[in-house]
């Protein structure tokens, strides 16, 4: 809705205006470097990845620190522990995490005696009913979409997270939902990968994630993200100690499908 | 404050026993050839300081003592009139007044009292006819009242072709904007590029900014009361003109000559129809207009009686095909009745009702839903004024506020994949009470103060919810019909001149104004979608304590006009957001709201020539506006957005001939202050800005020049009266950032840039305007 009215408004200031964009220098201050926690382990396999980084100032040359020095674990409601093992870059490992329902799962990440912590539980996934491709037209230009039908349990708050690869790429973010207008009903998602580029010929394989609310609320954050907002903040993350980043168990299915002519 | 309402008490007695043996004369002062009435126009006894200035429906009042009186009227613009009065019986003059524009014969310039914005006990006040604007340059060619008094000192411009204003320091959402005393909530259209002000039905503009008299009540930064054109009483009239963006029309006559007339005035953009030349049919059929229509009648019964209708009516249309719309608008309708009990005592009755709505339709193989949203008002007002003697005038009445806030709410259709959503509405009473008293005890001293009351009262039914600390809700109380809860807030105001001699003088001032209205936006633009809450349970009335000193200035026999200004202003229940605050249909949305302070200060200085073939202004603002909340940027005070250190405009207007004239704004301020990343880190192979302190940046400097020329051939066809107006907006085409935003640079995802977006070049504009 909101996404809808500001691409209105943007096609409005287009035709009033004869607008332009160009490249400015910014002096930028750096503020206190933060870590980033980037935990998304999931049901698709028992070998799970954790990423420690740190930010960086917003001139340097790299996205961001890898933090190597981390103590990285998971322990989960029953009393197992799993301990992640450094890999560089920022990696951390393990191999023998296999995600369980209706199993609360602990973060602990140890970075030169400060501790930062996370809970989270593993939410049913809600089977989906149908698969689809559709093409959009905005302005004589197609855009195309991933097509997920599905029946919202009801009376449940729902929250669903999907990222893309496109022709074997990199799973990247490409939009999260809650049921809050559909409750309970058939609902239709509408799936683009992260820049909306889809095009005929693709092979584009979805993530589907069913995700608990302050995951929701994080990528929500991220995804409405936009320059007419007044004062962005960093998005809230689920982990103490005010860690960037958040940490996620779901159940996950995956999903391939190939654009093409309708 | 019992204290203070015992000397005003005793004030209003003494005041009513002075002078009994002394004649008060009345009436109305109009203009010659319309028959409007003239708002400001000063009746002045000839060679004294006594004198007195029409109210918003041209009376006055004033009292005299000898025999054989001389009097003078004047009023800017207007011949002026001397005429004398035999005291007899009648005690009833009314005058009639010649614009300077229906003379044939340059004459001698009017004799207004021009030294009464250094006599004159209002402080941080600005007074507008549009006639006295008409030579401003505007974008796209529509002049603009909004978009004139952000030239003003104190009053911040809301950004590029923006009619958001903000003053000293305060809140978009924090002017009262009036028309024809009804509350106008959202006075912008295609997102404040213009405003729902159509200058051919304004008559007069009044801005205050500082020192608002106890009349006013309910938003805490300024108050700015429009009233329409009321008719040409005397011929039929029309008037209008064709522009780039927009055509008008006014059509205005009498009903009975002399004694009742009306006006229509409307205003169309047609932007749209360049979109029916597409060949794409989605395109074709989309939708992007604006209009208004302003209608007012009035009808005199008798000496006495005075009835005024006026209304007005506007809407914003967007759509996409019909798979999408978005329209949005205001309504406003007032009823006036203007009782003269007797020479002294005038009053006004009014009915009002305004209200703003917006719709959204969304219509497509998946859904097919509105959203409806309401806003209104009704309200009931009673205002009396006692004219005691020339120095003593009493101004009182009371006021019922009914708001009804009706938040946007989803209505599903059919097989439809979203449900429907029904947020409560909430709605408040607000009464008040205020009396107010100019007085003149000396000919070196002239005040106004009064003090308002008000009773903001939430009002049931409904369910409030009770947060914790980080706004979830902990609890809810369900509450019948009735009264849930009142806030009861005394508003003391003053407003004092210090007169040193005829040419200088220093005032001072102070204001307390409590408002119940909150708007909430959290966007740079503010959007027709931005909800609107009143004060409950949680959220407390908001309210500003402002005191200012100034200096009034008037050289070379008034032909200049200089005055400085300095103001401290507190805020107090300010409301900001939780961080990803989910304003949209949330009925837990008060559990979103954060509450602080703001405090603001400055140096406002103005210089004005309103004599002579070049006439205009300059104004530079020096000022500092900040908030605190606790739980933003670690509780440290920050800036406003509409912060801004330095603010200058300069406003020329040169008479080149008989048929040309010409104009000339320059603007220059401090750009706002913002919030930028102070770093960046990436997540899920994307990167994201690391943000720290809040609008601890700052937007580059804004400056631009606009031009404007007017031809107005001579008359030689009598009836028809035409002119061309030729404009230039930035004329340097400076490239003004309207947003600065960060990216990736698309070639190494490593490497993130800024850029910024520029709105508006250098534009062109030509209008043909015409009168008969």
């Amino acid at each position: 809705m909101r996404r809808r009215i500001y691409l209105l408004i943007s096609l409005c200031i287009a035709l009033t205006a004869v607008s332009c964009e160009e490249i400015i220098e910014v002096n930028l201050n750096e503020g206190d470097p933060k870590y980033v926690i980037e935990a998304d382990l999931t049901s698709l396999t028992s070998d799970q990845f954790i990423r420690v980084t740190q930010t960086v100032p917003f001139n340097a040359d790299i996205p961001s620190k890898p933090i190597e020095n981390a103590l990285v674990a998971v322990s989960d409601s029953r009393g197992q522990v799993f301990n992640f093992v450094s890999q560089g870059q920022g990696y951390y490992t393990v191999q023998n995490l296999k995600l369980q329902e209706n199993i609360t799962y602990n973060l602990s990440v140890n970075i030169d005696n400060e501790l930062f912590e996370a809970t989270s539980k593993l939410e049913d996934f809600v089977a989906i009913d149908s698969l689809g491709v559709i093409e959009e037209r905005v302005f004589n230009d197609p855009y195309y979409f991933v097509l997920f039908k599905f029946n919202d349990p009801i009376d449940t708050p729902n929250y669903y997270r999907y990222s893309t690869s496109v022709n074997g790429g990199p799973f990247r973010f490409s939009s999260a939902f809650s049921d809050k207008f559909n409750d309970g009903l058939f609902v239709t998602h509408q799936i683009a990968n992260s820049d909306n580029s889809l095009a005929i010929g693709d092979s584009v394989v979805v993530r589907r994630q069913c995700i608990s609310k302050e995951v929701y609320d994080y990528w929500n954050e991220i995804q409405f993200a936009n320059p007419g907002n007044a004062s962005p903040s960093n998005p809230k993350s689920n982990i103490s100690n005010g860690a960037f980043g958040y940490f996620s168990v779901t159940a996950v299915k995956e999903y391939g499908i190939r654009i093409e002519m309708l | 404050m019992p204290y203070f309402l015992v000397i005003l008490t005793s004030l209003f007695f003494s005041v009513s026993l002075i002078a009994q043996d002394k004649t008060t004369i009345s009436g109305y002062v109009r203009d010659a050839a319309s028959g409007e009435a003239l708002i400001g126009a000063v009746v002045q006894i000839k060679g004294t300081q006594n004198a007195t200035s029409t109210n918003s429906y041209g009376y006055y009042a004033l009292q005299i003592s000898e025999p054989n009186t001389e009097l003078i009227v004047s009023f800017v613009g207007y011949q002026f009139l001397e005429q004398t009065i035999l005291i007899s019986e009648n005690k009833r003059y009314n005058f009639e007044l010649v614009s300077l524009d229906n003379q044939l014969e340059e004459v001698v310039v009017s004799a207004k009292k021009q030294n009464d914005n250094v006599t004159n006990a209002q402080m941080g006040a600005f007074n507008f006819t549009m006639e006295e604007v008409k030579n401003i340059p505007v974008v796209f060619g529509e002049r603009d009242i909004l978009k004139t008094i952000q030239l003003l000192p104190g009053i911040g411009k809301g950004g590029e072709g923006s009619s958001n204003f903000y003053v000293r320091g305060g809140g978009a959402d924090q002017n009262l904007i009036l028309l024809d005393e009804a509350t106008v909530y959202n006075a912008a259209h295609l997102l404040g590029f213009f405003s729902t002000f159509n200058s051919d039905a304004i008559k007069d503009v009044e801005l205050y900014k500082g020192g608002i008299p106890a009349q006013y009540g309910g938003r805490i930064s300024s108050v700015m009361d429009i009233n329409m054109v009321d008719g040409n009483n005397k011929k039929f009239a029309a008037e209008g003109g064709l522009g780039l963006i927009a055509s008008r029309l006014k059509l205005e006559g009498p009903i009975v000559k002399d004694k009742g007339s009306f006006m229509v005035s409307g205003r169309r953009t047609y932007a749209d129809l360049f979109l029916k030349l597409s060949d794409d049919e989605t395109i074709n059929q989309s939708k992007l207009y604006f209009y208004d229509l302003n209608a007012k009648i009035n009808y005199r019964f008798n000496d006495k009686n005075t009835l005024y209708a006026s209304g007005y009516f506007g809407k914003d249309d967007l759509g996409y095909g019909d798979l999408f719309s978005f329209d949005w608008g205001n309504a406003t309708a007032t009823v006036r009745w203007n009782h003269v009990f007797n020479e002294k005592l005038f009053s006004n009755t009014s009915l009002i009702y305004s209200d703003f709505t917006y719709n959204v339709n969304v219509s497509n193989d998946e859904s097919d839903f509105t959203i409806a949203s309401k806003i209104e008002n009704f309200n009931l007002k009673e205002d009396l004024s006692y004219y005691a003697d020339n120095k003593n005038t009493l101004r009182f009445g009371l006021n019922l506020l009914r708001q009804k806030i009706s938040p946007a709410s989803l209505n599903a259709r059919g097989e439809s994949a979203v449900n429907s959503i029904d947020i409560e509405s909430r709605s408040g009473i607000e009464a008040a009470a205020y009396i107010s008293h100019e007085w003149r005890p000396s000919s070196w001293i002239s005040m106004i103060y009064g003090l308002r009351a008000t009773d903001f009262m939430v009002q049931g039914p409904g369910t409030f919810y009770d947060y914790d600390d980080e706004g979830d809700p902990i609890g809810e109380q369900l509450f019948d019909d009735g009264i849930i809860k009142h806030y009861f807030n005394l508003e003391p105001r003053l407003s004092l001149s210090v007169i040193l001699s005829q040419e200088h003088s220093v005032k001072a001032s102070y204001n307390r104004i409590v408002q119940n209205l909150h708007q909430l936006t959290n966007t740079t633009s503010s959007l027709p979608t931005d909800q609107y809450v009143v004060s409950s349970v949680n959220i407390k009335p908001q309210y500003a304590d402002q005191a200012a000193l100034g200096y009034f200035r008037n050289f070379n026999n008034n032909a200049y006009e200089f005055s400085v200004e300095a103001y401290y202003k507190y805020m107090g229940n300010q409301i900001d957001f939780r961080n990803g605050a989910d304003l949209q249909a949330n009925k837990y949305l008060e559990g979103e709201l954060l509450y602080g302070v703001g405090r603001s200060y400055g140096l406002e200085w103005h210089l004005r020539k309103s004599k002579g073939k070049l006439n205009g202004w300059i104004s530079y603002t020096l000022a500092k506006s900040e908030r605190q909340f606790e739980q933003i940027n670690d509780g440290e005070w920050f800036n406003a957005r509409q912060d801004r250190t330095h603010d200058i405009s300069v406003v020329g207007m040169y008479e080149l001939s008989k048929k040309w004239s010409l104009g000339a704004t320059f603007v220059y301020y401090t750009g706002n202050a913002i919030t930028f990343p102070s770093g960046k880190y990436q997540v899920d192979g994307r990167t994201l800005f690391y943000y720290t302190e809040r609008n601890g940046y700052r937007m580059p400097d804004y400056h631009r020049l606009d031009l404007s020329a007017t031809y107005e051939p001579r008359k030689e066809n009598k009836r028809l009266h035409s002119s061309w107006s030729f404009g230039l907006y930035n004329v340097y085409n400076r490239r003004n950032a309207y947003i600065i935003d960060f990216r990736e640079n698309e070639q190494n995802v490593n490497v993130t840039e800024a850029y910024k977006i520029a709105l508006f070049g250098i534009i062109p504009s030509v209008t043909w305007n015409f009168k008969f």
